[in-house]
């Protein structure tokens, strides 16, 4: 299941994008590729256990 | 290598790491993701000095993957583009299984050359990439089977054991060519002192190339020039030209170098010349 604060929108503030790419309702931007996998569930990964910024919202 | 080539007038071979997988256009609107933006990024590249690119595959909406099929857009895009450059494949991939850290080997032809990360590092605050020696060797044998040149990615001191344990495990065809990375957290400390102590320490033969991140790109690869080695540079690894301003592109950050090469008396290294000098299969 993917991270609830997952969004996925073409712009934010300043950001404009030709395709909507994932973005963090809790740190409010977008998110790097790299940690889109952890906010999405990918391979092994879990946003329970390995996002900072999802455990710190979490508390 | 040492400052013993540099005198010798080798040639300097640059890397350019056009779009990597951690960061995306979030970061730069600069970077790109598409196979048509990494094509003629790599063209740019190319005609800028650059005789090899690191790539990496993104999906449409710029997230990683490591689809064979994505790779294979890629590199008939920057084979569409681009003259004769060299293409280097990432395998790197922090948490992907195993099996699809082997799927960018297996385009038609095959990369001429791809990365082999000797080790460990931690990502962000609870997550490692662990390129285990199992999936080393794995990737290894792939790589020789299909004639492809293993870049040996040193990110910290340790990894520089695990390159004389591959050596100790697997014949690898000379040279042997690692690049050493510096900057910050599981990488080694960025300082010239280190540099020197990493290159005497690399095994009797080895060439390098070095790859400095973040602000570290240009006195790293400027320390890479005199010290022999050859360079990485490119908005993977380095999203910036100067403090607070954003490099326009990976063409200007390799455009850099070379100057700073050419200001040295280093030549910078054709494609061919590069496919020489690490004794490349060829496409």
């Amino acid at each position: 299941m993917s991270c609830p604060y997952l969004s996925y929108r073409a712009a934010a503030g300043d950001h404009e994008f030709d395709t909507e790419r994932a973005y963090c309702t809790a740190a409010e931007r977008f998110v790097e590729p790299m940690r889109a996998d952890i906010c999405n569930d990918r391979y092994d990964l879990d946003h329970e256990r390995h996002c900072e910024i999802y455990r710190e919202h979490a508390e | 290598m040492s400052y013993d080539s540099f005198l010798a007038d080798e040639p300097v071979i640059v890397t350019a790491a056009l779009t990597g997988g951690v960061h995306g256009k979030e970061a730069t609107p600069n970077l790109p993701e598409s196979p048509e933006e990494i094509g003629r990024a790599a063209a740019a590249a190319e005609r800028a000095g650059a005789a090899v690119v690191h790539l990496h595959a993104r999906r449409p909406n710029g997230e990683r993957t490591f689809d064979t099929g994505r790779f294979q857009a890629i590199d008939d895009a920057v084979r569409r583009h681009a003259d004769d450059v060299i293409i280097q494949h990432s395998t790197g991939g922090t948490a992907a299984p195993d099996a699809d850290r082997h799927r960018p080997l297996r385009t038609d032809p095959a990369p001429e050359m791809a990365s082999l990360d000797m080790g460990p590092l931690n990502r962000y605050a609870h997550l490692t990439s662990e390129n285990t020696r199992g999936l080393v060797d794995s990737l290894y044998d792939e790589m020789h089977e299909r004639g492809i040149k293993p870049e040996l990615e040193v990110f910290n001191d340790g990894h520089r054991n695990e390159i004389r344990g591959l050596l100790d495990r697997r014949d690898l065809a000379d040279p042997v060519y690692a690049t050493l990375i510096f900057g910050p957290g599981t990488l080694t400390r960025p300082t010239p002192r280190n540099f020197l102590t990493a290159i005497d320490d690399l095994p009797e033969g080895a060439t390098f190339n070095t790859l400095g991140f973040g602000r570290h790109q240009l006195p790293f690869a400027t320390m890479g020039v005199l010290f022999g080695g050859h360079v990485r540079v490119g908005l993977e690894d380095n999203v910036y030209y100067r403090r607070g301003e954003l490099a326009a592109s990976n063409a200007q950050l390799v455009e850099r170098v070379v100057r700073v090469a050419n200001e040295l008396g280093r030549p910078v290294a054709t494609p061919a010349e590069a496919r020489a000098i690490l004794g490349l299969r060829g496409v």
